[in-house]
């Protein structure tokens, strides 16, 4: 009888993590699918190649190289801005973590210091759109990559103190204690000591505000029109301009999604207490 | 002495940085709503509290609040209820399960924007793959993105796809970080799995669930991606027009300006009590 109904419970199990599975994985599958379809098969229901359609890679070539210029200014902005806005968060944020995770201030307290960042993170971008765009209008910013720059290492900043503090408090103080005994400064400590401990979390932190960065719409919307725009920009204008194309729509979409994939899961092991800022850890 | 200053500057840096970058536009911001503030004409007038007073007679206002409110109060419980069963069954002994975790991951990468293409391909009315399988399966095409009622639900079904790996990855971490030995002890006793999450695991990942819930409400009051991309700027008509989106009219399609910094300065203040209901109960994790 028990054996039947544990038998029975790991039947459910199967089912539920299969039909999850099918809801989280189905959509992305059917964007690979149709966009290595003909276009005369983009309205039937067949996913197996070779067996219910013909795989072409007509449609990846004619938007690779066809449309290259932009597709790689796209991906070319997004990629710088990616990387510049990471890099100034990613130091910023480890300067200001360090300092926080060791150090009592005392006027303002640490837990108001984090507090006031952890606050920051939950601004609404839009209600920031608005006075972003008209300063960086009149210092002649306006569609440049400088300026989504300045403004997502701003927005993920919160991030990357956060986040390094915990890194930085989770290491003991003994480490850095024998160099000051040595006579060692405080940065000489940071960056000779204890950042190569940090690395891993360093790199994670790096690559989180890279794929935030990379996916980020609304500030990269309004402050970029036809040279900074970055992929999701592209992605957007094409729901209007190309309308029901959905082998364009599919790789226009994969092409975004595969590079954070990929660095995504290369740090798995940081994303739990990288997305709610160290306060779960894994 | 020398090590107090390096602190300082360390902190003083990042902080200088919040303050030029976020904090003066903002300010900035919060005084453009007291003027007649345009985008298309300088200068900028002092009007007073003109545009709060206009708010209270506002239906779009209202209207955005009741749509972003109604996105948020169907697709937080909705993620954060799946992530629950997704964490609770990864726990259990079962086969590939790296895998399907890795499966449950992806969607965590995907740009809002990606997820909107996505939902222009599967959702297209007039033979996208959903309504093509539902007319096999014997019923009718559902108008996703052109009915104001179905709409809504579009959109949330796609936050949920978009959010509920986040919720199963934080109580997944959670639960595992409960000690084996009070499970080992309840199964002696007799428990079943039920039983078990109910009075050892629920209680002792309540604190991340409250984590995650503020995380995911703030996020999903902010929404704009989504709505804007998928149903034509929070479409059709002003169905899906979340806060997000009516302030961006306001001031990237009217060019009023100073009204979109009074209705921006509202909606901070409801996110601000938001925020500071929650951040007295997380404050604790780091202190």
């Amino acid at each position: 009888m028990s054996k039947m109904v544990s038998r029975f419970k790991s039947v459910i199990t199967y089912i539920l993590i299969l039909l999850f599975s099918g809801f989280f994985f189905m959509p992305l599958f059917w964007m690979i699918i149709i966009s290595i379809k003909r276009p005369i098969d983009q309205f039937t229901l067949g996913f197996i190649p070779w067996i219910q359609f013909e795989p072409t890679l007509r449609n990846w070539e004619s938007e690779l190289v066809g449309q290259a210029s932009e597709n790689l200014r796209a991906l070319m902005n997004s990629t710088i801005i990616g990387l510049g806005s990471a890099a100034i968060a990613t130091f910023l944020g480890t300067l200001a973590g360090y300092a926080l995770a060791r150090f009592e201030f005392k006027k303002i307290k640490n837990v108001d210091i984090i507090s006031s960042f952890l606050s920051l993170r939950f601004l609404p971008p839009i209600a920031l759109a608005i006075p972003y765009y008209v300063l960086m209008q009149s210092i002649g910013l306006l569609d440049t990559q400088l300026a989504v720059i300045l403004v997502h290492a701003a927005a993920f900043l919160p991030y990357s103190v956060l986040v390094m503090r915990d890194a930085f408090k989770s290491i003991p103080v003994a480490m850095e204690e024998s160099a000051f005994i040595d006579g060692a400064s405080v940065l000489r400590a940071l960056t000779n000591i204890v950042l190569p401990v940090v690395a891993p979390a360093l790199a994670a932190v790096f690559i989180l505000t890279l794929t935030f960065s990379w996916n980020e719409f609304l500030f990269a919307f309004i402050l970029t029109s036809k040279n900074a725009y970055t992929l999701p920009i592209r992605m957007a204008g094409s729901i209007t301009t190309i309308g029901v194309i959905f082998y364009t729509l599919s790789i226009r979409q994969l092409i975004s999604v595969i590079p954070p994939a990929i660095l995504g899961l290369l740090v798995q092991k940081y994303i739990v207490s990288g997305l709610t800022m160290g306060a779960v850890k894994a | 002495m020398a090590k107090l200053t390096a602190y300082h500057l360390f902190v003083l840096i990042a902080v200088a940085y919040a303050t030029i970058i976020t904090i003066f536009p903002l300010a900035f911001m919060v005084y453009g709503s007291f003027t007649n503030w345009r985008l298309d004409v300088s200068g900028m007038n002092w009007v007073g509290i003109k545009y709060y007073i206009d708010l209270i007679e506002d239906y779009r206002f209202y209207n955005s609040l009741r749509v972003t409110f109604l996105l948020t109060a169907l697709a937080v419980p909705t993620e954060i209820v799946f992530g629950m069963i997704l964490a609770h069954l990864m726990r259990l002994q079962i086969r590939f399960r790296r895998l399907f975790r890795t499966i449950f991951l992806i969607p965590l990468f995907c740009a809002p924007v990606a997820v909107s293409l996505m939902g222009e391909v599967l959702f297209y009315e007039g033979g996208g793959p959903i309504n093509t399988v539902l007319n096999i399966l014997g019923f009718g095409s559902i108008p996703w993105r052109s009915s104001p009622n179905v709409a809504p639900l579009t959109v949330v079904l796609c936050d949920v796809w978009m959010w509920t790996p986040f919720c199963f990855l934080i109580t997944l971490a959670a639960l595992e970080g409960i000690p084996k030995e009070l499970h080992e002890a309840s199964i002696v006793d007799g428990a079943s799995s039920f039983q078990i999450f109910k009075s050892i695991d629920f209680p002792l990942i309540s604190s991340p669930l409250i984590t995650i819930l503020m995380f995911r409400v703030l996020d999903t009051i902010k929404i704009f991606d989504i709505p804007y991309t998928l149903v034509g700027g929070g479409g059709p008509g002003i169905a899906t027009e979340v806060m997000s989106i009516y302030i961006y009219k306001q001031a990237f399609r009217d060019f009023t300006l100073g009204k979109a910094a009074a209705t921006s300065v509202v909606f901070l203040v409801i996110i601000a009590i938001i925020t500071s209901l929650f951040i007295r109960r997380l404050r604790k994790y780091y202190v």
